[in-house]
């Protein structure tokens, strides 16, 4: 039996001993950590929660700089009515400094405040608005427009209405003066504003000047008034409009680059077919020295403008094993639609997908395939560019009608065309040499067997459009 | 002969030695299924040299790795004839691996599509076999200068004819004239399209002038009727 029990069962009172915890039992030489019972601010009566939360959350967050007194106030209490000695009050005149007219009020005050002026009158503020005396008039400010009259009225309004042009512009005596609108008002009135600044610049700070363009003014007002009137309808057809307008834009600067990149093709496919027509007459075989391959293959790596404009072919320059076959795969960055062209151009004339390669073999069969882009993307140009013409031709027409006929155009080429097409027409007569560009099919998209004859349809449907315009 | 070093020698720099071979397949028709497995064809898939020649001089061994269905689908053959004969029942792709004696220089990959049937046109010509042969080419660019020897010291394979099932020189004639022909007509069509194209653009450049024009008179008319 412990002291403690004795004395719990006697119920005698002694000093609180701190009760047994595990810590005190097991800890051995650590001090004991006793935690500071924090201090918390007590929310005073009467006050709601949320606004106490305002104030004061959490004991641990910093107390505010400026601790305010929360014990009074928000209480309901009662009206603290003061025993101290109640203060006269006497009906009596002011002064308000800020009239002109000198009038005089009375009303309830304190006796202490008798003969102050108006306290309010301090908030009456002035829009400082220049003066100018008759000779600063004559010297500086003189316009054509505006008689010497008008200007004084102008200020008068100015002063009166503190620069609400607005009010001045509707205050405006309209039967002497002729019809200001509110911009011209503004105009007059900065001129002759910064003007005067300007006369009386001190030495030192520049003048503060206004800049006001009345033109700039009236325009903006003008885009605003349309801007609010726009209807519904207008403002769908504005935004398709935009879009439209986008796309053209587009589509025309692709169309132009290529066309760019085109002429440039088109010189160095001349040169090369200059360069390439030497070669042909010499007739190698196979098992022909390898010096000879050696040189065609240098002069193949070194005429880059027909190959990096045309079909980049992949160009084996390290050592190592490769076949010959090789080198003849297409690049797949070629797109499907030039590959598409490339394969009917070879079927049409009569040459396997891929030949045999021997060394020739694969070099022409390289530059032949070159040109095949070359001339698909002509087409596509040549295309782009008859198109162009149509609507040009479409819009002068709109624009002044009858001034087509009288130019004199070069002969387009939908024109020349005809030849070749009303042969293809007309059932594909075997005499005549078919164009082999005309098999490329670069104005529809859709797969069709017949692929031939809708190009040459398409072209006559065109030509008669035209024809029918003419006429 | 030289010393040829840790790694055969150096590479001859500039050097490029062309090898040309010929690879396909042929089949034949049983003339019936036979019970046990349901095969049809018997078919042989090769690789030659175009020439009379012996490949193992360069080539180490050439791997054909068949359809999984085959035991042993990877069959390598280390000395000539470079080929491997079967029979089956459909077609497939086979993976034609060459590789070098010399150690540095990669394996060529070759893809053979073994045909056993017939085409129309076979059918007609009354051919038993159906064959699928193709050409390519070697091209050993810059080899070491032991492969080089190698390359160069080939012998005679057999003392008989050496022919092919294709006749190649033939072939190569014919493709190369078509090409030829398609080159200068493209370069022909080319440079009508070419004229063609510039007479489109002048009339462009007169077009717009012309709107142009039209278009600032009518600003002016414009004008000149707010004035008034």
């Amino acid at each position: 039996m412990t002291s403690a029990d004795v004395r719990e069962i006697l119920e005698i009172e002694l000093p609180e001993q701190q009760p047994v915890t595990k810590e005190s039992l097991f800890s051995d030489d650590k001090k004991q950590k006793v935690f500071k019972k924090e201090k918390t601010f007590k929310k005073p009566q009467g006050m709601h929660r949320e606004v106490w939360g305002l104030l004061f959350t959490d004991p641990r967050d910093a107390p505010p700089l400026l601790p305010s007194d929360t014990s009074t106030g928000y209480k309901q209490a009662k009206a603290k009515i003061g025993r101290s000695r109640v203060r006269p009050w006497k009906w009596m005149p002011f002064h308000n400094p800020a009239r002109k007219d000198g009038a005089v009020f009375y009303h309830w005050r304190r006796m202490v405040d008798e003969g102050k002026d108006y306290a309010f009158s301090r908030f009456n503020k002035q829009v400082p608005v220049p003066t100018y005396s008759d000779l600063e008039y004559q010297q500086h400010l003189h316009d054509e427009n505006w008689t010497r009259e008008e200007t004084d009225h102008l200020f008068g309004l100015c002063r009166r209405f503190d620069l609400r042009f607005i009010i001045i512009k509707d205050r405006y005596d309209r039967e002497r003066y002729p019809d200001r609108t509110v911009e011209d008002l503004k105009e007059r009135y900065y001129h002759i504003s910064n003007v005067l600044a300007k006369m009386r610049a001190l030495p030192g700070p520049e003048a503060k000047l206004f800049m006001f363009d009345a033109d700039h003014d009236r325009r903006r007002k003008l885009q605003l008034e349309k801007l609010y009137n726009r209807t519904q309808e207008d403002v769908e057809e504005e935004e398709t409009l935009m879009q439209e307008l986008r796309k053209i834009e587009q589509r025309k600067r692709e169309r132009e680059k290529k066309a760019q990149d085109l002429q440039k093709l088109i010189s160095a496919a001349d040169n090369s077919d200059r360069r390439l027509q030497k070669k042909q007459p010499k007739k190698h075989m196979v098992a022909h020295k390898l010096s000879k391959g050696g040189a065609t293959v240098t002069s193949g790596e070194a005429s880059t403008t027909p190959d990096t404009t045309g079909i980049k072919f992949p160009e084996f320059k390290t050592s190592g094993v490769t076949l010959r076959s090789h080198r003849m795969k297409l690049p797949t960055s070629l797109g499907q639609k030039k590959s598409k062209a490339i394969e009917q151009l070879l079927e049409e004339l009569g040459i396997e997908q891929s030949p045999m390669p021997t060394e020739e073999v694969a070099t022409h069969f390289n530059d032949v395939r070159c040109d095949m882009v070359l001339l698909y993307e002509l087409k596509l140009a040549h295309a782009n560019c008859e198109f162009e013409v149509q609507t040009l031709k479409h819009r002068l027409e709109a624009l002044v009608p009858g001034r087509l006929a009288s130019l004199n155009l070069p002969a387009s080429a939908a024109a020349t065309t005809t030849p070749s097409t009303s042969g293809e027409a007309g059932g594909d007569s075997p005499g005549k040499t078919r164009k082999i560009s005309e098999i490329i099919d670069v104005v529809g998209n859709a797969e069709h067997p017949s692929r031939k004859r809708r190009a040459a349809l398409e072209q006559r449907d065109i030509m008669k459009k035209l024809k029918g315009n003419k006429s | 002969m030289s010393d040829y070093g840790s790694e055969g020698g150096g590479r001859v720099k500039g050097l490029t030695i062309v090898k040309p071979i010929v690879y396909g397949s042929i089949a034949r028709y049983f003339g019936k299924k036979r019970e046990e497995d349901g095969h049809t064809h018997q078919w042989n898939v090769y690789v030659k040299p175009y020439r009379n020649e012996d490949m193992s001089t360069y080539v180490k061994k050439i791997h054909f790795k068949l359809h999984e269905s085959y035991a042993n689908q990877n069959r390598i053959v280390t000395k000539p004839p470079y080929e491997v004969t079967e029979t089956g029942w459909g077609e497939f792709e086979i993976v034609i691996k060459i590789y070098f004696i010399d150690p540095t220089e990669r394996p060529v990959t070759l893809y053979q599509f073994l045909r056993l049937f017939q085409s129309q046109a076979n059918i007609m010509l009354g051919n038993k076999n159906v064959v699928s042969e193709f050409y390519d080419e070697l091209i050993f660019h810059e080899p070491t200068s032991m492969m080089q020897q190698l390359l160069s010291s080939s012998r005679q394979l057999t003392l008989g004819a050496w022919k092919h099932e294709t006749d190649f020189v033939d072939k190569e004639e014919k493709t190369l004239s078509a090409i030829l022909a398609a080159k200068s007509k493209i370069r022909q069509e080319i440079a009508e399209l070419n004229d063609k194209l510039k007479v489109s653009k002048e009339a462009l450049k007169v077009l717009k002038d012309e709107i142009s024009k039209a278009e600032a008179e009518g600003e002016e008319g414009k004008d000149a009727g707010i004035k008034t």
